[in-house]
């Protein structure tokens, strides 16, 4: 198995390389490690944690993965408060109600009844049951912020992680059709549970090097001008090194290269990006110390 | 660099595990043959790759991450035998100070070897016991006398035990029935053909507030300082959702040596970090690390938070009133407790502190067993 060739990539999971190869044309640039971590994924089955802040791609991870796999991509939005219901699966009240009126009068036994109502066409599925009758193919699961959700949570997550079953009491054990491919992802508000990190493979996606950044904006945003993407990343690389609240992310830098070609700009000027300042700061306090360094003086240091 | 599939290459991988598990990372026997069974799948030669995926399976936090690397280097440039060396050394080094620590916390925290002649005199009568326990509940940290600390100390774990029990079972208490269980109802109806006779209630779980302790652990405070991380210690025990920092010039976040190491063994491992135990005070640089730590989570407005700190400050009044502002807008109750109040004479004076005050909802002494005991009654 060798990674120097460039084999007809028919097969994108044949090896990292041609894995991170196949997600460089959905536009995702990632390295060797992150292609390794996403291989074993697909290969051993195991999920996989990636940590780190906001904006540097890590939803994007199991959205490309998805559209390399040619299967659905199923998310959980994890927030503080979530449970079974909004999670797994939530039984329709109304329409059990309706049919218990419905069958009032038929000659069925209370038990039958009782089956009806509680049968799978009045079953809501919510996304960790999605995934785990996706009939197609495997899906590919993500597990949006695990980090916002609680140590309960994370418990039972825990549970499915391991077993890919789900027990409903009223309907018995349901079992996983195929496996999914799980990501979870965290920006690290708090520590998860160790048991769940040693469940899964762990990346931590950090800040990108100029290097990268560029070539990210080049896959991104073809269409903008290299001179312009080139300033901007210097412009950004910089603000990340002062010591603001929230560094800005690669989305924010995309958004801003955006917001610039919007304004028919070619290159930056300290007016433009004064103008632009809230695609990239994103509290009062960054702003203000951010002029207060001199975006001139910034600028200046970019070119 | 090496044949994945021999022998002798399995041995090195396993070696390196336990290695890294000497170092400090949670990865255990599990780790170790998930990495062995990555490396068969992945089938290939390729250095990166390999430890690419042997860092994926041992590591499971950013610190790790990022020690990684290092230690990988370490080990396969062949300096393992060095390293193992290097273990017995930190070993050796971290109990000599934890014997430090004992010598610290027995002599010079609790102003030397007055004997207890005092209880004798005052308490002549043979109620002694009793009011014993209640003098030493109210005697302040910095003025028991070296023969009662073992009394308090003892004292001290018994009662915030019982607090913070209290504390969790009275917060357990559920509210007056209100949401409507539809499932439960739904159950119960079938039997009579649908009709909703007996509405179930559902009981709602009271959220716990969640707890933050931002303990002051400069010079001036070093005669309270370890009692107090005792009391956070009980607090972290029962409160699921509390956190503790020390500060002093900056601050860390000692949440996870607290909750999961018995207290020896926590204030052990606290002694090893040399700067910010007992060094200078800026109250207000702290503040703002702690606010921009918070920055990244949505605001919690069921948070309280403790600054236990006697106010003096060698950072600018004006910065610790601005952080103090700012943290107070995101949540529910800033409590401050200062040993000093516990004095007759204090009155918030210096310029950190006057300044402090407005920002804060409740101020409090915390001198004493007795003034921390009644701190029960602000953390409902």
């Amino acid at each position: 198995m060798s990674a120097s060739h460039s084999l007809p990539d028919d097969n994108p999971i044949q090896n990292v390389d041609t894995l991170i190869r196949s997600f460089e044309r959905f536009g995702y640039i990632s390295d060797r490690a992150l292609g390794t971590a996403v291989y074993l994924v697909v290969k051993l089955g195991k999920p996989l944690l990636i940590e780190g802040h906001a904006g540097l791609g890590k939803t994007e991870v199991a959205k490309v993965l998805a559209a390399m796999l040619g299967t659905r991509l199923i998310r959980l939005q994890c927030y503080e408060g979530l449970d079974i219901s909004a999670a797994v699966y939530e039984w329709n009240y109304q329409k059990q109600l309706l049919a218990i009126k419905i069958q009032e009068r038929s000659e069925k036994s209370v038990e039958e009844k009782e089956n009806h109502v509680f049968s799978r066409e009045f079953l809501l599925e919510r996304p960790l049951l999605q995934s785990l009758l996706a009939e197609q193919a495997a899906p590919v699961l993500l597990i949006d912020e695990i980090d916002r959700a609680d140590e309960a949570f994370e418990a039972y997550l825990l549970e499915l992680l391991s077993e890919f079953q789900v027990s409903i009491p009223e309907m018995g054990t349901i079992k996983a059709v195929h496996k999914p491919y799980v990501i979870l992802t965290s920006n690290r508000t708090r520590e998860l549970s160790d048991a769940l990190k040693r469940r899964c493979l762990y990346h931590w996606i950090d800040y990108p090097s100029a290097e990268k950044e560029m070539k990210i904006v080049a896959a991104r945003r073809p269409h903008i001008e290299q001179e312009l993407a080139r300033q901007a990343v210097r412009f950004v690389q910089t603000l990340r090194r002062m010591d603001l609240r929230k560094a800005p992310g690669v989305a924010e830098t995309l958004d801003w290269l955006e917001a610039a070609e919007a304004l028919g700009k070619e290159k930056l000027d300290a007016p433009t990006v004064e103008q632009t300042l809230g695609c990239l700061s994103k509290s009062a306090e960054d702003e203000a110390r951010i002029k207060a360094e001199g975006i001139e003086r910034i600028l200046s240091q970019a070119l | 660099m090496l044949e994945p599939n021999s022998v002798q290459a399995i041995e090195r991988i396993v070696e390196f595990c336990r290695y890294t598990r000497a170092m400090g990372f949670t990865a255990g026997v599990t780790e170790t043959l998930d990495s062995l069974q990555a490396i068969e799948a992945l089938a290939t030669d390729d250095p990166e790759i390999l430890k690419a995926a042997i860092r994926a399976e041992i590591c499971s936090s950013k610190e790790e991450w990022a020690r990684f690397d290092a230690l990988f280097e370490q080990f396969w440039s062949g300096r393992s035998a060095q390293s193992s060396d290097e273990t017995s050394r930190d070993r050796h080094a971290r109990s000599v100070k934890v014997n430090s620590l004992e010598l610290h916390t027995r002599n010079p925290l609790f102003g030397g070897a007055r004997p207890s002649e005092a209880l004798v005199d005052e308490e002549g009568s043979a109620a002694g016991g009793a009011t014993v326990l209640e003098r030493i509940r109210k005697t302040d940290f910095s003025r028991i006398p070296q023969a009662d600390q073992a009394v308090l100390e003892e004292l001290a774990e018994r009662l915030l035990k019982q607090m913070s029990l209290r504390l969790s079972r009275r917060l357990r208490v559920a509210e007056e029935s209100g949401r409507v269980d539809l499932r439960r109802t739904i159950r119960k109806s079938i039997g009579c053909g649908g009709e909703l006779l007996d509405l179930q209630y559902k009981v709602r779980k009271t959220q716990q507030a969640r707890i933050v302790i931002l303990l002051d652990v400069s010079g001036s405070m070093n005669l309270y300082s370890l009692f107090l991380v005792r009391f956070a210690h009980a607090l972290q025990k029962h409160f699921k959702r509390a956190d503790t920092f020390i500060f002093s010039t900056s601050l860390r976040q000692i949440t996870e040596e607290l909750r999961t190491r018995n207290l020896v063994d926590a204030l052990a491992s606290l002694s090893q970090t040399p700067t910010s135990w007992s060094a200078g005070t800026k109250i207000g640089e702290s503040l703002g690390e702690y606010n921009r730590l918070c920055s990244r989570k949505p605001a919690s407005r069921e948070t309280v938070v403790l600054i236990l700190s006697d106010g003096w400050d060698t950072g600018e009044p004006e910065k610790l009133a601005a952080e103090l502002c700012a943290l107070r807008r995101r949540v529910k109750k800033v409590v401050w407790l200062n040993p000093l109040l516990g004095l007759s004479d204090y009155r918030p004076l210096t310029k950190g502190m006057a300044a402090a005050l407005p920002h804060v909802d409740v101020f409090a002494p915390a001198h004493s067993l007795e003034s921390l005991l009644q701190l029960e009654k602000l953390l409902m």
